[in-house]
């Protein structure tokens, strides 16, 4: 059983649950870049939240399917068309041998996730699936689909047999403006205490350079007062460095573990799956919280979520 | 550690800690694998941090654990340092940049492999790609400074180095550190049950081999 594909577009990888407990080593987290998406798909098709899904970046990808399996779309695809009919995200869809799937480009938005029914056979390695693209690591064979890629399903694999539609007021909102709330970082107080003003005062745009690492942010420049590399030290998804440029540095998913630009703010945890969607040309507009507040964020976005998907992670 | 208890940081999933030395930072690190709170724990070269889940934790009870913990956190020994041997090749086109090097050193090109394999190395740090390491020689050296441009492409286990510091390329992957030479070993493998070559904290020396030696290095299944 496998699933063929015809149409790989800009970026398409083999994600899950990150990697946990290897950054010592230098192992970034990897894994879904919007893990609220993945985890609503694979609940459509009775799978757990952390589960290896399609992650689909950016532009269309086409699929073709060689037996009858269940799948969920969620993300910013604009449509989904099976053999060319329309069908809805957020909603489990029975899918027949032969059938090809259009997953259609994020707008607005930046990724889309498909789940399938069946368990897909993906490298494994420090327990975990997901693609690291930098080291090959993960996934289908360490790298991003491309057209003629075939992947396999997992044999045995018992078909979970669910007919899901996600509540309206759990489907997330795609768009291609986010208010991303952020902590002060280590740096923030050292270098400036007004730095952190100022990234929350005005609008940010994602620049061109944007990937799974992280992106430079366009807007009010801020300067460092103080020398501005310093010793490598810790970074973490959703950390914003502040380079020499003063343009900021927001990290992504598969951004390094270490890092020797000042860290001046953090986006909080509860907001983190947003980073997924920001592609070039999205706006942020950052917004100060408190360690305290982001706490209650988190756990309030956790209970909501799990009143439909059970217990859950957010990453 | 006791009597000063070192600046921390704290965010709403990790916390940073600024510490004076790499012993302490050795010592830290020790101290927080030992308890079950920390989903990640990352040294840094001056600072360690430490990650969390918030949904189990809260920010302030776990900065009132790690002050806990770096209270009671131990020196470690220095005998459980491993002393690592890398050996290398300073040959040919695996060491594109040897002469560049070995001018700012004011030696000459076929001093540059006794000179490099006679310092004595610390770990520093792993990090940019898994396995990557920050080399740290406990002899002074003059600044030699990166590439003015980074080369695209810089083939795993090649050897940088920027005067005090050295690194090892885990993966291929670009880089802008001086190449002097390259090791056959492979500096992450998954398929390992340790699958980091290197640790922070080790102490490890290079070893100069022979693009023969090199070439026919045997691969290792378990380091």
């Amino acid at each position: 059983m496998s699933i063929s594909v015809l149409n790989a577009g800009l970026q398409t990888t083999l994600q899950g649950a990150p990697f946990t407990g290897h950054r010592h080593l230098g192992m970034p987290a990897a894994g879904a870049a919007d893990c609220v998406s993945l985890a609503l798909a694979n609940f459509l098709v009775g799978k757990p939240g952390g589960a290896i899904g399609i992650e689909i970046t950016l532009t269309d990808a086409i699929f073709a399917i060689d037996e009858p399996c269940s799948i969920a779309v969620v993300g910013a695809a604009e449509y989904v068309r099976i053999n060319g009919q329309e069908h809805p995200q957020h909603q489990t869809l029975k899918l027949m041998a032969g059938d090809r799937l259009h997953i259609g480009p994020s707008r607005p938005g930046c990724r889309t996730y498909l789940s399938i029914s069946v368990e897909i056979r993906a490298d494994e390695l420090l327990g975990g699936r997901s693609t690291y693209l930098a080291a090959g690591l993960g996934g289908f064979h360490g790298r991003a689909l491309k057209a003629e890629d075939v992947i396999i399903f997992s044999q045995n694999s018992p078909t979970i047999e669910v007919k899901r539609t996600t509540p309206l007021a759990l489907r997330p909102h795609y768009s291609d403006d986010h208010v991303l709330r952020v902590t002060p970082g280590p740096e923030a107080d050292k270098s400036n205490e007004s730095i952190l003003d100022i990234l929350c005062q005005g609008l940010y745009t994602v620049g061109s350079r944007a990937s799974r690492m992280g992106m430079a942010l366009k807007g009010a420049p801020l300067v460092a007062n103080e020398s501005s590399t310093m010793p490598s030290a810790a970074v973490f998804p959703g950390t914003i460095q502040l380079p020499p440029d003063g343009q900021p540095f927001l990290l992504g998913p598969d951004a390094q573990t270490t890092g020797g630009y000042p860290r001046i703010a953090q986006v909080i945890r509860a907001d983190r799956h947003l980073i997924g969607q920001l592609g070039s040309g999205s706006r942020i507009q950052f917004v100060r919280t408190t360690t305290e507040r982001a706490t209650e964020t988190h756990r309030e976005k956790l209970s909501l979520l799990s009143s439909w998907l059970g217990p859950i992670n957010l990453w | 550690m006791a009597d000063h208890l070192p600046p921390i940081h704290i965010c709403d999933d990790w916390i940073s800690i600024t510490l004076p030395d790499w012993e302490s930072i050795l010592a830290a690190q020790a101290a927080f694998s030992a308890s079950h709170h920390w989903t990640e724990i990352v040294p840094g070269l001056t600072s360690i941090a430490v990650q969390f889940d918030p949904a189990l934790v809260s920010p302030d009870d776990a900065a009132s654990m790690v002050r806990d913990q770096l209270d009671s956190a131990a020196p470690v020994a220095a005998a459980s340092h491993i002393v690592v041997t890398i050996p290398v090749c300073y040959e040919g086109e695996l060491a594109p940049d040897r002469e560049f090097v070995a001018k700012k050193l004011g030696i000459a090109a076929e001093a540059l492999p006794a000179w490099h394999a006679s310092r004595p190395q610390r770990v520093t740090m792993l990090g940019f790609m898994p396995g990557f390491a920050y080399l740290e020689s406990t002899e002074p050296c003059p600044i030699i400074g990166r590439l003015a441009s980074p080369r695209q492409l810089v083939k795993a286990g090649s050897i940088g180095i920027i005067g005090q510091q050295s690194c090892i390329y885990s993966f291929d992957s670009p880089g802008g550190w001086p190449i002097i030479g390259r090791t056959p070993l492979r500096l992450f493998d998954p398929a390992r049950k340790q699958s980091a070559l290197l640790s922070a904290g080790q102490t490890m020396r290079f070893e100069s081999i022979s693009q023969e030696a090199f070439d026919n290095w045997p691969p290792t299944v378990e380091a």
